[in-house]
């Protein structure tokens, strides 16, 4: 049996605590630092301290928004790590196999990142793998052929299965038209064959593995180290592409909005996206921003309780329905998602709600307490989204290529703490005066319209 | 898929080769084929994994050409008549396209059994 006074006794020291243990910050984010050094020309970012293993990641600018044809960002993702002048796809397998290390391609709009993981004796090797895979890939017709075209027809059903996807990609083409609003991958109706050739990839990649447009983010391994051996390995490395095929030059990111209606049998997704934040250190960074996407929230962080952001409140009584809020930042716009799915009855009358839930906020009818949490959960979300490797290395990558500064953790720790109440409500007013983004998916005859959601697009 | 044979040997000695040369071509051109408009690789056996993905690795000009030399045989063969002599297969012509992609292939299936064989000594 306990008795409760411990309990509540802890309760109350943390709370006390609290205030002191914020002042800590600056001594604990110590180790998340990174590193800025240029080795051969190459950018690296590299978080010490060396530990038994290690993280690098090679972060090009090469994502759906710079691809010069539809389907190329894609298919540089799934070339990387094939065959290569020196070895075959088989043996570097086997080769990361023996060493107990992992590689992984992924792109998102912006960027394509290879990232490897190993133990900490193996980095000569992984720089070397890195470097190879981005200067000596062989692209040859078959494997286009054999391995990433059917890749790529994957990626497609899994797409074509996925409304939410399928509406958030809608969102940003409607939000951004050019640029952030290509789409991530091309759904299955798009004729990106017509374009892609295994030359056509050989030639994008030369662009987009060429020096300026790579960064290097390592994670755990010693930087004198690295720099190194990226010195030896990324020497032979091109500083510039070539002509062909070159990478879309980035056009400014302007919001426009608008509305789109798309019908599918494989479910039903309704995404509500305001012009947002970029991420940090740009001139789009807005702090307001990511507090209100937590505040609207409509998932909880915390097991088998509703949590209390606006929206799952609101939507607590529709059991069917799956309501989550994001802020898409990128370098420099981003938008504040709000992305529903489920049942499209209550797909319907949960959208409504969410709208009533933006513009109570917008009329600031919002409790002092949740927007405290909010905040809380925003900074929480910022530091850890650049803490955890998986979305910190991409977001340092990026950051060194576009020559911003990389992430400084105490000073994002700090613009989030200083985002007041009538900021977030100022925010939410601009954000509906703009014209919003609806995009629906799914069974259109039950699914609404955005002036049924109480929206002017 | 590539059969055994002594052409490296050949090769390889210069004086073997200038005695071979002349037999070879007689041979060749003895073994008919030419005359029915075909190539040496067009005669490869083409039921295995390897040939089949090696005809599937074809850039698409040389696929088709390919089917219509072996469908103008097989038309030659039923028919009982050799090709006029201006269509044959001329010597120039006669080349390989298909084996080194064979040669490519066989060399992937070796490495992948060297390396499911592999035994890894481990530098202490």
């Amino acid at each position: 049996m306990l008795s409760r006074s411990p309990i509540s006794r802890n309760a109350f020291c943390a709370l006390q605590n609290a205030t002191s243990r914020r002042g800590m910050a600056s001594a604990t984010t110590a180790g998340l630092q990174y590193d800025v050094s240029e080795s051969a020309g190459v950018k690296i970012a590299n978080r010490e301290p060396a530990g038994a293993t290690g993280t690098l990641a090679l972060v090009a600018k090469a994502g759906s928004r710079y691809e010069p044809f539809p389907g190329f960002s894609d298919a540089l993702e799934f070339f990387a790590f094939q065959s290569t002048l020196k070895r075959s796809a088989l043996r570097i397998t086997r080769e990361v196999e023996l060493l107990g290390g992992e590689f992984s391609a992924r792109h998102s709009r912006e960027n394509v990142v290879l990232k490897t993981k190993f133990l900490a004796n193996d980095l000569p090797y992984f720089v070397e793998l890195l470097a190879e895979v981005a200067s000596q890939t062989k692209f040859p017709g078959y494997e286009l052929n054999e391995i990433v075209a059917k890749l790529l027809k994957l990626r497609q059903v899994a797409l074509a299965n996925n409304p939410e996807a399928i509406a958030v990609d809608a969102a940003h083409s409607l939000a951004f038209h050019q640029g952030l609003g290509e789409s991530i991958s091309p759904s299955a109706h798009v004729p990106y064959e017509k374009n892609l050739s295994a030359e056509a990839v050989a030639e994008f990649a030369k662009n987009a593995y060429a020096k300026s447009n790579i960064a290097l983010v390592g994670s755990g391994v010693s930087s004198s180290e690295l720099s190194k051996w990226v010195g030896d390995f990324f020497k032979a490395l091109p500083s510039s592409g070539s002509n062909h095929y070159q990478l879309k030059s980035p056009v400014t990111s302007k919001y426009y909005g608008g509305e789109h209606r798309l019908s599918t049998k494989a479910g039903n997704a309704v995404v509500i996206a305001f012009p947002g934040t970029g991420v940090f250190g740009t001139a789009a960074y807005k702090p307001a921003a990511s507090v209100l996407a937590a505040l609207l929230g409509g998932e909880s962080t915390i097991k088998w309780t509703p949590g209390f952001s606006l929206l799952s409140q609101a939507t607590q009584g529709f059991s069917q329905v799956r309501v989550s809020t994001k802020n898409l930042a990128y370098s420099d716009a981003g938008i504040l998602a709000i992305s529903l799915s489920g049942k499209a009855d209550q797909v319907a009358v949960a959208g409504k709600t969410a709208v009533d839930v933006i513009k109570k906020a917008a009329a600031g009818e919002v409790s002092v307490e949740d927007i405290k949490k909010a905040t809380a959960l925003a900074k929480f979300r910022a530091l850890e989204s650049a803490q955890t490797l998986e979305t910190g290395l991409e977001a340092t990558g990026s950051a060194l290529i576009s020559g911003s500064k990389p992430y400084q953790i105490d000073e994002i720790a700090k613009s989030i703490d200083n985002v007041t109440e009538a900021q977030v409500k100022n925010f939410a007013k601009s954000a509906l005066t703009s014209r919003p983004s609806v995009a629906s998916v799914g069974d259109l005859s039950e699914l609404p319209y955005a002036s049924d959601l109480g929206l002017t697009v | 898929m590539s059969a055994p044979s002594l052409t490296n040997f050949i090769v390889k000695r210069p004086w073997l080769k200038r005695w071979m040369t002349p037999i070879a071509n007689w041979y060749t051109d003895a073994a008919g084929y030419r005359k029915l408009g075909l190539r040496a690789d067009d005669l490869i056996p083409e039921e295995n994994d390897t040939v089949q993905t090696a005809l599937k690795r074809l850039p698409p000009k040389e696929a088709y050409d390919r089917i219509f030399r072996i469908r103008r045989a097989f038309q030659c063969s039923i028919s009982h008549t050799l090709l006029p002599p201006e269509e044959h297969t001329k010597p120039s012509e006669d080349v390989e396209y298909l084996s080194p992609i064979i040669r490519e292939i066989e060399k992937e299936k070796a490495e992948r059994a060297d390396l499911d064989n592999l035994v890894v000594n481990r530098k202490r």
